[in-house]
């Protein structure tokens, strides 16, 4: 690493902790294209720094500052989240945070394979379910930055992208002919599923990656880790690959008193599918753009098919 | 039906990648020589699909309008699905096998 960044990496630490430490050579875990994930220790201290990357934001992400306050808030309010140091406004240039690095497995497709995991699988549709609770309980004047989020949003985005995509307006269709009554929105966690929760054997570690935290009927939160694409290959296991989904809403409405029904869970699955089509589409527009050049961004745009065929299938089911 | 990148576009991502990310770090002389064979390969097939005349979505688009507005007849579902199915033989052949 060059000498300088090195430099601005004790220096952001030392702020971020409020006192002086050794650091270790930090080493980048993931170069997304809007952030970085630092891993570095300080005097043996497990810590993660993340960092604004070079490029335009997502859109209706928060920005690294709001970020930073919603896992403040969070971990202050009792959610298991990476303990927050502090957010330092330009390390070698750019925005960035330091907050504990938590040990486990993240990767999706490992926490719903490991035999390793087998029994915290077992455990983690109610610890989800706590954990989300908890999320939905942080008074939304703690956050005054958060928006509310509308179905008419993926509509813009989908109109952006300007390509026709028949299978996505019918889900749209559908979900405006089918509305149930609208719940009291929540601060909400915007991305919760497999694959941004740290999981080790003894179960849930962590909740990650808040940039799209919002304001939100809280059963979209609830469905959106049912989506299927999010299963990573375990189909059958409707909640993340992981479990069945029954435990989990038992939970979640014990705690919360909301009394989701089950039709709820499947109205809002619908939606998380086609909200994740419509990202396909937009995540392949970065490189088509030229924004962000990846062959992983474009193959998307073919992929996005799959979740498609899934919203077929699911409407299908409803018909039925 | 075309859709987005065209067969054309992943061509250009997969050679930017190739040659980009994967060239860089070759240091053994015969694998870098076959890695530019390869790539030139891509450029072949670049031109050969850049000659090819481009797709016409007008019957897609017109659907996606249709439904947009609200004109959803019975059939369309079928219709769809059937569409999105065709696609996925090019994008994604063993997903469909994952529909017991």
């Amino acid at each position: 690493m060059i000498a300088d960044v090195r430099e601005a990496f004790q220096a952001a630490v030392t702020e971020a902790l409020g006192r002086e430490v050794e650091i270790s050579e930090p080493v980048l875990l993931a170069g997304g294209a809007s952030k970085e994930a630092w891993a570095v220790d300080a005097d043996g201290e497990p810590l993660l720094v993340r960092r604004a990357a070079v490029g335009v934001i997502h859109r209706h992400t928060l920005s690294l500052a709001h970020e930073f306050e919603v896992l403040r808030a969070a971990f202050e309010t009792g959610v298991k989240v990476p303990r927050p140091y502090g957010y330092v406004a330009d390390l070698a240039g750019r925005e960035a945070f330091v907050m504990e690095r938590l040990e486990g497995e993240t990767i999706g497709r490992r926490i719903v394979q490991k035999p390793e995991l087998e029994a915290a699988r077992g455990l983690l549709p109610a610890q989800l379910a706590e954990e989300l609770a908890k999320v939905h309980a942080i008074p939304a004047e703690r956050l005054p930055f958060l928006t509310a989020a509308a179905i008419e949003r993926m509509v813009e985005e989908l109109d952006e992208v300007d390509e026709p995509h028949p299978a996505i307006e019918l889900g749209l269709w559908w979900l405006r002919e089918n509305r149930p009554p609208a719940r009291q929105p929540v601060v909400c966690h915007g991305d919760f599923r497999i694959g941004n929760v740290v999981v080790d054997e003894h179960g849930l570690v962590g909740l990650l990656d808040w940039e799209f935290a919002h304001l939100d009927d809280p059963v979209r939160d609830l469905s959106f880790g049912l989506v299927r694409a999010w299963r990573f290959g375990m189909d059958s296991r409707r909640l993340g690959g992981i479990g069945d989904v029954e435990p989990y809403l038992e939970r979640y409405n014990e705690l919360t008193g909301l009394e989701v029904r089950p039709e709820e869970l499947d109205y809002w699955e619908l939606a998380g599918n086609v909200a994740w089509a419509i990202g396909c589409l937009t995540q392949a527009q970065r490189h088509l753009s030229g924004l962000d050049r990846s062959v992983e961004l474009a193959i998307l745009g073919r992929l996005g098919s799959e979740v498609e065929y899934e919203i077929c299938h699911l409407l299908e089911r409803a018909a039925a | 039906m075309s859709e987005r990148p065209t067969a054309q576009e992943l061509t250009e991502a997969i050679q930017e990648f190739l040659g980009g990310e994967i060239l860089p770090t070759l240091t053994d002389h015969r694998l870098r020589f076959r890695m530019l064979v390869a790539m030139n390969a891509l450029g072949i097939v670049y031109r050969e699909l850049a000659a090819l005349p481009a797709e016409d979505d007008a019957e897609q688009r017109e659907l996606a309008r249709r439904i947009r507005a609200g004109d959803v007849p019975p059939g369309t579902l079928a219709r769809v699905k059937a569409d999105v199915e065709a696609r996925l033989h090019i994008a994604s052949p063993r997903y469909l096998e994952r529909y017991g």
